[in-house]
């Protein structure tokens, strides 16, 4: 009994250690046939659901059907968990030929070298304009690894009804003292109406709070270090922040601020709500007139190039010229107009003017958005979403500080002070 | 005579006043959430209409544009599919498996329990890697096969602990009575014991299914074709990056639970039903 | 008390008896040794198999990175910490890492409700529901719904329930206290509580288990006891509930593992907010959400939330035969 115990034992282990060894990326290149470059997205939406999702698929079949060179094929396959996908073939020491990410091009996949860097590209056809701010915000240790072809370009929305209400106006939102001054005026308004959509938004308006000052800047555009997490200017920002989204209240505080933004786009209960120049296409007919976008206090825009297309390095050449390629479409002017007009996302591609473009286009939607994005453009200060350089996990950390500080119970100090011992020891 | 031990009238005072109690409480209980969810479902926008206030008029677009335009079917099918062979896949394997243990002795017994126990608190992180790798191994990447694959191994300790714990009910002297019949191991088993285990292995299927029907992690990782892909893919559709339509995303949640209840309301009776029926005599 | 007595040695001498049955029929009856060997190797085939395909090769990574560095840096070969620095993971993890203890506790407070509180609800509505009157079979389909909606949804829905603004939990509160306005799912204290009351009452599956075997007793064992007068759960208790101790065990295992592995409540209701981390949760933060990618000492985690689990069936195990002990140390001491 005991020998064919053993021996089976040995025989399913050898089974299943066979299974397990390094497996190669999932080929659908059949044998010696035209070669396949496959693209993960997120569009995967329903046209019903999400129309620009569609227009999005649209955009990458109109490059499969023109594109010169039949020995490759493109094809684009939308994934849903492009994340999980990416993680697990980089454990396995592979990556997607071409994806375009939701997260940061993983750091485990570019130091075993599995991701081509872009910049020599960029820099040989002169894309540097079409690529926008991906060329500065991207580039780590010289080299580029995500291109994104839309920008997440946030500022403030307002509605001037309700700041008309307590007797303020755009300017009181000027400085961040008067920021908190008109907010605390809505909330003691009493009539269901609040200030602000915290949580997810506070954690955007404290990185643009850290932007309006020299010291903040100095943190938000390197990754955290134990320096930066004890710094006067992070402990300012936060408090400032905790501060002001506990006189808002917890009621209105969300760890995803989709489930707030009726409230303010439908039927106006709050005066301001901290999201991107996308919102214009939220806001409802009737509030239309009295929704405008502002920059943050002090002057101070997010705009973020996010991480989007990355391309699988030791690929043939002619699947890697097809991918550089389409990288090159993406970032055209031709293509960067319709995702303006019809995805409604915000263009890399810094040659574009937005105004002209939105005036032929006559949308009021439209309009209203270009004027966003050339009020995120033209800010004094054009910062960047810190929480792609600092990490997912830190952003997360902070974010239910912030959220948990909403209660009045919470006392702001000692939160603070925890949340610190909890950062110092994420980026250990 | 039989009836008589369980008719509530009979029983005394204060077993009735809490047995009341206790219906009323798992009503209130089951009932709290599933109301709400199909309230909402029919609301046109559940936010602005919290709670369990009644819709302003009923809002059927949810349900209507979840069959019109996600193909529902298709969905069901392939959920339908791959749950259902991976439930026969794992309990036939475990049924064997836990006959074993329960009533033959060998060495390395504890071995298999422990072992069994230990696939309980594996964490998925850990699993993934390895279990992708396999996937891509077998070649069967982005195919059914490979969520049947998965589903089939996953939460056999769960079937397990079922499956055992309703053997170890059986009576010895049943399957002594088959062996001096002269049946042999396997014909014990598949005469004998099978057949009298059954609501338990049903009741380990059911808690397969309900799992595999409900599982998403694995699926969204080794299937990326939208066409081969589960009943759960349903609700991401309805959360963009810009806003979630959460009249369509209850409308969705109500469909999904549709058929496992109907297979629930047609197959109880193979459960409670056959137990009550004295199938099992200690 | 005279009841008890007699139900006793009605169980005791079952029991006996069936261990006696037991002896003779594995020596007695069993036909030729390589056929009882072949039976028993080609039934566990299959499982051993699954198992050694797909979780032999985790576990052992589990607990072999649980001591290497392992992180993005070095994905791809993991690096043995060596003896000297062999637990630096866990060092990390125990002194460090700001979330473990609270996690820790979290997860096994959930095991242990899942334990004391689920188990006995079930029960009592598993009893509840073996009664005869009219309707009590729809109740029993409607009790198990909650349990065929995925955690996913079900923390979806919760969400809502107990937002402050659109939910249903502030306006029971301000019946209370009518100036409450705070976010209970932020609060740290209720916020865990909150959690619990999102999962800890769908017990439908395990009702419909523990109802199972129920009606599986038979109906002399219950006549004997209705000749001494014991009816309802006065008999339920003396005579139901020792007859399914078994599965009343399983099911506890179920529940207590259930709740120390508790993931989609964490991730949907709070992220971990107001202290109401759990095991699994940290987890998936330092292997996936982490930049880092924080391999080895995800699995330090990961090996020791194997080792807790394992550890709450054996306490399982203990609790249910504590009784049995007890009794047995009477009987030999008369």
């Amino acid at each position: 009994m005991k020998r064919i115990t053993a021996m089976s034992l040995a025989l399913v282990t050898a089974l299943g250690l066979a299974g397990c060894g390094n497996a190669e990326k999932p080929s659908s290149e059949a044998e010696g046939q035209a070669e396949v470059l496959e693209f993960y997205h997120g569009y995967y939406h329903e046209e019903s659901e999400w129309p620009a999702a569609k227009v999005m698929r649209d955009i990458y079949d109109d490059f499969a059907k023109n594109y010169p060179d039949s020995s490759v094929t493109f094809k684009p396959i939308p994934v849903e968990n492009r994340d999980d996908v990416v993680n697990a073939q980089v454990a396995g020491g592979s990556f997607p030929d071409m994806i375009d990410m939701y997260s940061p091009a993983p750091k485990s996949a570019i130091s075993q070298g599995l991701v081509l860097d872009l910049k020599p590209y960029i820099d040989e056809n002169n894309l540097q304009d079409a690529i926008g701010i991906n060329y500065t915000q991207n580039q780590r240790d010289g080299a580029i690894y995500n291109i994104h072809e839309q920008v997440e370009a946030r500022g403030l929305w307002t509605n001037v009804d309700i700041l008309k209400s307590v007797g303020a106006t755009v300017d009181d939102l000027s400085t961040w003292k008067g920021f908190a001054d008109t907010m605390a005026k809505v909330s003691a308004l009493g009539n269901g109406t609040y200030g602000y959509a915290a949580g997810q938004g506070s954690l955007k308006m404290m990185y643009a709070y850290l932007a309006s000052s020299e010291e903040g800047r100095a943190i938000t555009d390197v990754p955290l270090d134990e320096a930066a997490i004890n710094s006067k200017a992070f402990e300012e920002a936060f408090k400032a922040l905790a501060k002001m989204d506990q006189t808002n209240g917890a009621e209105y505080t969300t760890a995803d601020v989709g489930n707030l933004m009726a409230d303010f786009n439908q039927h106006g209960k709050a005066a301001v709500i901290s999201n991107g120049a996308w919102n214009a296409s939220g806001i409802s007919q009737e509030l239309a007139d009295v929704v405008q976008p502002i920059l943050f206090p002090e002057n101070v825009s997010l705009s973020t190039a996010g991480n989007g297309l990355a391309v699988a390095s030791g690929m043939s050449e002619a699947k890697t010229k097809m991918a550089l390629e389409f990288i090159k479409y993406m970032t055209s002017p031709e293509i960067q107009e319709r995702i303006f007009l019809e995805v409604q996302g915000v263009p890399s591609n810094t040659t574009l003017d937005l105004k002209a473009l939105a005036e032929k286009n006559g949308d009021p939607v439209i309009i209203k958005m270009a004027e966003a994005c050339s009020m995120i453009q033209n800010a004094d200060i054009v910062s960047s979403d810190a929480s792609y350089k600092w990490g997912t996990d830190v952003g997360n950390a902070i974010t239910n500080a912030l959220m948990e500080c909403a209660n009045k119970s919470t006392d702001i100090d000692a939160r603070f002070a925890q949340l610190q011992k909890e950062l110092i020891a994420l980026i250990g | 005579m039989k009836q008589k031990f369980r008719t509530l009238n009979q029983l005394p005072l204060g077993t009735r006043i809490i047995t009341y109690f206790c219906l009323g409480w798992a009503l209130l209980v089951s009932l709290t959430p599933i109301v709400w969810l199909f309230l909402s479902s029919l609301k046109e926008d559940p936010l602005a209409r919290p709670g369990f206030q009644l819709p302003e008029s009923i809002h059927l677009e949810g349900y209507i544009s979840t069959f019109r335009d996600l193909h529902v079917m298709r969905y069901f099918g392939n959920s339908m599919l791959i749950s259902i062979v991976s439930v026969v896949i794992s309990i036939v394997m475990i049924s064997m498996s836990a006959y074993v243990v329960a009533r033959m002795e060998f060495k390395g017994k504890r071995l298999v329990n422990v072992m069994l126990a230990t696939t309980l608190f594996i964490p998925a992180t850990a699993l993934t890697y390895p279990v992708y790798n396999l996937v891509n191994q077998l070649g069967i990447y982005n195919t059914r096969a490979a969520l049947i694959l998965i589903y089939s191994c996953s939460g056999i300790a769960v079937s397990f602990f079922v499956i055992k714990n309703y053997y170890d009910h059986i009576p010895k002297e049943m399957e002594d009575a088959a062996r001096i019949d002269g049946c042999g191991y396997f014909q014990t088993f598949w005469h004998v014991i099978f057949p009298m285990a059954r609501p338990g292995i049903m009741t380990a299927g059911v808690l397969a299914f309900l799992n595999n029907w409900n599982e998403y992690y694995w699926a969204s990782l080794v299937i990326i074709d939208r066409d081969k892909l589960t009943v759960p893919a349903l609700l991401s559709t309805f959360t963009t990056a810009f806003r979630t339509n959460y009249n369509g995303l209850f409308s969705a949640m109500v469909i999904i639970i549709l058929p496992p209840i109907l297979l629930y309301c047609i197959f109880n009776k193979f459960f409670i039903e056959a137990l009550s029926g004295g199938a099992v005599k200690g | 008390m005279k009841l008890k007595e007699e139900v006793k040695i009605l169980l005791f001498f079952k029991e006996d008896e069936m261990k006696q049955i037991e002896k003779r029929s594995n020596r007695g009856i069993s036909g030729p040794e390589w056929k009882r060997r072949g039976f028993i190797f080609v039934f566990l085939f299959p499982t051993l198999l699954a198992f050694c395909t797909f979780y032999l090769y985790p576990l052992l990574t589990v607990f072999f990175t649980s001591f290497a560095k392992w992180d993005y840096s070095n994905l791809t070969s993991p690096e043995f910490w060596g003896w000297t620095n062999l637990f630096n993971n866990y060092q990390y993890i125990f002194e460090t890492y700001p979330y473990f203890w609270e996690a820790l506790r979290n997860s096994v407070t959930w095991a242990l409700l899942g334990i004391f509180v689920q188990i006995p609800i079930s029960t009592l509505i598993a009893l509840a529901f073996s009664r005869k009157m009219r309707g009590i079979k729809l109740i029993r389909n409607i009790y198990i719904i909650p349990c065929m909606i995925s955690s996913a949804a079900l923390g979806i829905i919760f969400l809502q329930l107990y937002s402050p603004t659109y939910g249903i939990i502030n306006p029971i509160i301000h019946l209370f206290n009518p100036s409450f306005s705070e976010n209970i799912l932020l609060m740290k204290g209720p916020a865990f509580w909150a959690m619990t009351g999102a999962y800890i009452f769908f017990t439908g599956t395990t009702t419909l288990m523990i109802l199972g075997n129920i009606m599986a007793v038979p109906e002399e064992v219950r006549e004997a006891a209705l000749l001494d007068g014991a009816s309802g759960f006065v008999q339920d208790f003396y005579i139901t509930i020792p007859m399914i101790k078994n599965t009343l065990k399983t099911v506890s295992i179920l529940s207590a593992t259930a709740g120390f592995l508790l993931y989609n409540e964490v991730y949907f209701l709070t992220k971990g907010a107001a202290g109401t981390y759990s095991i699994s949760y940290v987890i998936r933060e330092l292997a996936i959400t982490s930049p880092r990618a924080q391999f080895g000492r995800a699995n330090s985690v990961a090996f020791l939330q194997i080792i807790a689990g394992m550890l709450i069936i054996v306490f399982v195990n203990l609790i249910y035969e504590l009784p049995e002990i007890c009794s047995k140390l009477r009987r030999d001491r008369t």
